[in-house]
């Protein structure tokens, strides 16, 4: 299924008409016969290959089990078989310790396939700190990307006459966190050739972890389905879009075509910050009417009235939309003005932006802040 | 009825509970309709959840006929391939002037239809056709009849639990007149709280399943006290046919579970009907937490459907290879733990939804309830061994279940590995799992144990040759059907999708044309049952060589079931040492060792 799409299109001037190129690169085909059948390809990434491993692993010890028990019933269903006269052989109607026996041995080995699923799944849900960040936003019925310039895809791919499928490029080798959200009702995003999928809600983030792969020397760039796994209506099966996995100088050139004027996701936030917030929230570090934002995203906060939260994605946004579910400590009497209506999604995730700006690098993110009193800027972890 | 069969019976009349001499037919009708047996009861059940069975059995055929053929975007030409059956509006062609299909991909009406029929399918089997199917039909009829006792505990509580399912039933049906809903079965919010805004088919549709409920905890309460209250003298608990321990735990089940469903499903009617605000986002509710509500009961229903078909295997193995069973009080404990644990596991239908402390939680109590269900496999395998297996229609379905059902039991390992499952959730293999365990577990169960009890409940013999094809096209049917699926999840085919990417077309197709060899199966077994019932040999009382108090009874049993109250002096499945009630000891050699 490999297309060398270059070639078909290489009469264009543009440079980057080749990732444009309506032509799918879509992996299949490649791994043990096993592996085809039961997932097209192998893994592309190292979660895929852990997951895949995991699946073949309870295969096999699914098969040795089912073999060994319909062997057994079988061979006893014909070795007992009813003959006229001849009563059942007298036999005992409980073992003590073979049901131990298989009670124990099967435990054991749903104990390995936890483990090992849990870890496979903490390899997939935590994202490295090096993650390039995308705002992914589900709506009735198709996906929007927002990459950190601001824009969005300009490519796509026709499908009938009405309906365009998106092309959202990546760069290869990189380890990518999707920062999920949904316009209406419950999506949910899947790229079966990554193996994970995550629910996308209208009223928090979610997150999407994972690493794209190296392209082959060959390739000028590879394909990926995205599916939305989650019902969500009447084109719920039309709900597709397409990763293209491009290379990183490719990656940048493509991105920087499209920024033509764009407002990138963080000055989005400055802007909505200066029009909407500035009045009570300093980013210096001191308090003002209400906390400050430098250095808080990733620090912990102390509430009032007791308890304690970390400053992330879905703690900023219920603050902006509902400011009085969790007040921070220090205070008392003032009241923030709730912008649900007032702000889109698109700036409050503008804002979340300007707060990692304002904040350290990722790497310190999560640990508590040395005073948490005040909430007020004490959680500066640097910055 | 001129001669009393026992001096010291009941002074009952003593004809058969399907008699109907003198009552004519409006007679009859009354007669039916104000009944308090359970017999009769059990046989209007088992008459209203096949009708629903054929109602979501032709919904989900059909939505198998859409995924035959629908459209495609080819992957190699980029185009849109494929007919959507009977969708798409009617456009005049520019060029020919004829009327014909708008074939593009968005021609409306496509998964509007599609997503209609899986609703209609998912909700009408959940809750209408295999919640109550084995519970409602089977135990209504069988229970007091295994307890040795007259009736169950409230006869006319009885009565009206199956008037309330029929009632909910209509709301169903009235909603699938006024269009059908396109929610899913699950009414998953926002989308049940938004969708069809101008209608009320939502409201009634819920308000169905809802109604539906009373009549379960309403059963399961009937059913506990008959267990507790009305074994015949000499039955401890350990004395029990496992049918009973099995559908003893299901009623827990049903009277701790359904309250919570009840509750959740009256909140999704207020909040579409009131705007209440619990579960729209859009007024600061949470959808997540309907789904909590929701798996909270649906999970342990899940156990509703599987417990009682498992009973029924229990009891099809004994007595058709002549063997106790192995393990009595291991398989009569595992179905209460199951019951127990069925309570902690709600969790794993939402991975994709939590976080990763209450994913894992969920993942290991997932797999907690793996190991009762084990040890029941292992024990009916090993109840075959040294025994004197015929080889019916009862037992060919009770090794369809162990095969299918281990399949089942097996593919749910990577659902609840939390790392598999972000792969597999909500695709194909999920869809395939709980088919092969709700329908290759309970629904095979179910026929079986209609056929084994059959000659008892309407004593007519079935043809066993027409029975042993039907057993056959199923056991084929199914596993074309629903083997594929399995593959075409992995491969990454997502669920309730009424188009696809190219790649899944063979797959599915080969699955459609399974759904074909199932329902042939099954016209087999209706034919079967038709001509038994019209002309079937007349049934002995006990033609299976069975040593549970209902084959002491006759063939179809009297009124009041037993002509005498029966004293219980063997265990259920003594076979090596008591000759069944109505076999003699030419028919029925006991083996030379005797305990």
């Amino acid at each position: 299924m490999i297309q060398d799409a270059a070639t078909t299109i290489s009469q264009a001037p543009d440079a980057l008409a080749p990732f444009k190129s309506e032509q799918l690169n879509l992996i299949a085909g490649k791994g043990g016969a096993l592996e085809q059948l039961l997932f097209r390809s192998s893994g592309q990434n190292a979660q895929a290959v852990m997951t895949d491993g995991l699946f073949l692993l309870i295969f096999w010890f699914s098969v040795f089990f089912f073999v060994l028990l319909m062997g057994l019933m079988v061979y006893w269903v014909f070795k007992y078989r009813r003959r006229t006269g001849v009563p059942a052989p007298a036999s005992t109607a409980h073992n003590g310790p073979l049901e131990i026996f298989w009670t124990v041995v099967p435990s054991s080995a749903l104990l390995v396939i936890f483990i090992a699923g849990f870890r496979g799944y903490m390899a997939k849900v935590v994202a490295p700190t090096d993650a390039i960040q995308l705002n992914v936003s589900g709506m009735k019925w198709d996906w929007n990307i927002t990459y950190p310039n601001g824009e969005k895809s300009a490519y796509s791919l026709p499908m009938g006459t009405k309906k365009a499928v998106k092309i959202f490029v990546l760069p290869e080798d990189t380890s990518i966190q999707l920062l999920m959200q949904s316009s209406d009702v419950i999506h949910s995003f899947w790229v079966p050739d990554y193996r994970t999928k995550m629910d996308l809600y209208p009223n928090q983030y979610t997150t999407y972890t994972f690493h794209t792969e190296k392209l082959n020397d060959e390739e000028t760039y590879r394909d990926h389905w995205i599916f939305c796994a989650e019902y969500c209506g009447d084109q719920h099966s039309e709900m597709y879009g397409i990763f293209r996995v491009v290379r990183a100088d490719d990656y940048q050139k493509i991105l920087t075509d499209w920024s033509a004027g764009a407002l990138s996701c963080e000055d989005l936030g400055q802007l909505v910050y200066r029009n909407n917030c500035i009045s009570c929230h300093t980013v210096d570090g001191n308090p003002g009417i209400g906390p400050t934002w430098l250095g808080s995203f990733g620090a912990t906060r102390a509430l009032e009235g007791g308890g304690q939260v970390v400053v992330d994605e879905n703690y900023i946004r219920e603050s902006i939309l509902y400011p009085q579910a969790k007040r921070a400590d220090g205070f008392q009497g003032q009241v923030m003005t709730p912008f649900l209506g007032l702000l889109s999604d698109e700036e409050i995730a503008g804002v979340i932006c300007y707060f990692k700006s304002l904040s350290s690098q990722p790497a310190g993110q999560g640990e508590a802040a040395p005073g948490q009193t005040g909430g007020a800027g004490e959680g500066s972890t640097g910055g | 009825m001129t001669e009393p069969h026992q001096p010291t019976g009941y002074g009952h009349e003593e004809g058969s509970f399907l008699d109907n001499t003198g009552l004519g037919f409006w007679g009859t009708i009354w007669d039916w309709a104000s009944t308090v047996d359970h017999k009769k009861i059990g046989v209007m059940y088992l008459v209203a959840v096949l009708t629903m069975f054929f109602v979501g059995g032709v919904a989900g055929l059909a939505v198998r006929l859409e995924l035959f053929e629908p459209m495609r975007i080819s992957e190699t030409t980029n185009e849109v391939t494929g007919v959507l059956f009977n969708v798409g509006k009617l456009v005049v062609d520019p060029e020919t002037g004829e009327m014909v299909r708008d074939r593009t991909l968005t021609a409306g009406g496509a998964g509007n239809t599609y997503n209609r029929l899986f609703t209609i399918h998912g909700a009408v089997m959940v809750f209408m056709f295999i919640i109550p199917s084995v519970p409602a039909a089977l135990g209504n009829f069988l229970l007091p009849l295994m307890l040795g006792a007259k009736d169950v505990a409230f006869p006319k509580l009885n009565l009206l639990s199956w008037y309330i399912y029929v009632s909910g039933s209509l709301f169903g049906v009235v909603a699938l007149i006024m269009g059908g809903t396109d929610t899913g079965w699950t009414f998953y919010t926002p989308y049940s709280i938004q969708t069809d805004a101008d209608y009320y088919r939502v409201v009634l549709m819920v308000g169905a399943a809802f109604i539906l409920g009373f009549s379960s905890i309403l059963t399961g309460l009937n059913f506990i006290v008959t267990v507790h209250k009305l074994r015949a003298p000499g039955m401890g608990w350990f004395d029990m046919p496992l049918f009973v321990w099995a559908i003893y735990a299901t009623s827990i089940i049903q009277v701790l579970a359904t309250p919570v469903i009840g509750i959740t499903l009256l909140l999704l009617i207020f909040e579409r009907l009131f705007r209440v605000g619990i579960f729209d986002p859009s007024m600061g509710g949470d959808p997540v937490l309907y789904q909590h509500f929701f798996w909270f009961y649906s999970h342990p229903v899940v156990y509703v459907m599987i417990l009682p078909g498992m009973g029924i295997i229990s009891e099809l193995l004994a007595v058709h290879a002549r063997k106790h069973i192995f393990g009595y009080r291991a398989i009569a404990f595992s179905s209460l733990g199951i019951a127990g644990v069925s309570f902690l596991v709600w969790g794993h239908h939402m991975f994709t939804a939590m976080g990763e402390l209450a994913s894992a939680v969920f993942s290991a109590l997932t797999f907690l309830v793996a190991i009762p269900t084990a040890i029941k496999v292992f024990n009916w395998i090993a109840t075959l061994y040294k025994g004197s297996i015929a080889l019916n229609t009862p037992m060919l379905y009770a090794l369809s279940f162990l095969f299918l059902f281990s399949i089942g039991g097996l593919t749910g390992l990577p659902l609840g590995a939390l790392a598999t499952d972000l792969h597999l959730h909500d695709s194909y293999f999920v869809v395939a799992h709980f088919h092969y365990v709700m329908m290759g577990g309970t629904v095979i169960a179910f026929i079986g144990g209609l056929h084994h009890w059959w000659p008892k409940m309407f004593g007519r013999m079935y043809n066993e040759k027409m029975g042993m094809l039907g057993c056959a096209l199923v056991f084929i049917g199914f596993n074309v059907t629903f083997f594929t699926q399995f593959i075409l999840g992995t491969q990454g085919m997502p669920r309730r999708y009424a188009s696809y990417v190219d790649h899944f077309h063979l797959l599915h197709q080969v699955s459609t044309v399974g759904s074909w060899i199932l329902a042939a199966g099954f016209l087999v077994h209706l034919g079967n049952f038709l001509h038994s019932l019209v002309a079937g040999p007349k049934a002995p009382p006990n033609p299976w060589g069975g040593l549970t108090l209902e084959w002491e009874a006759e063939s179809p049993p009297i009124a009041h079931n037993f002509h005498h109250e029966p004293l219980v002096q063997h265990g259920p499945y003594d076979f090596e040492s008591v000759v069944p009630p109505h076999c003699s000891e030419e028919d029925y050699p006991l083996p030379k060792f005797v305990s």
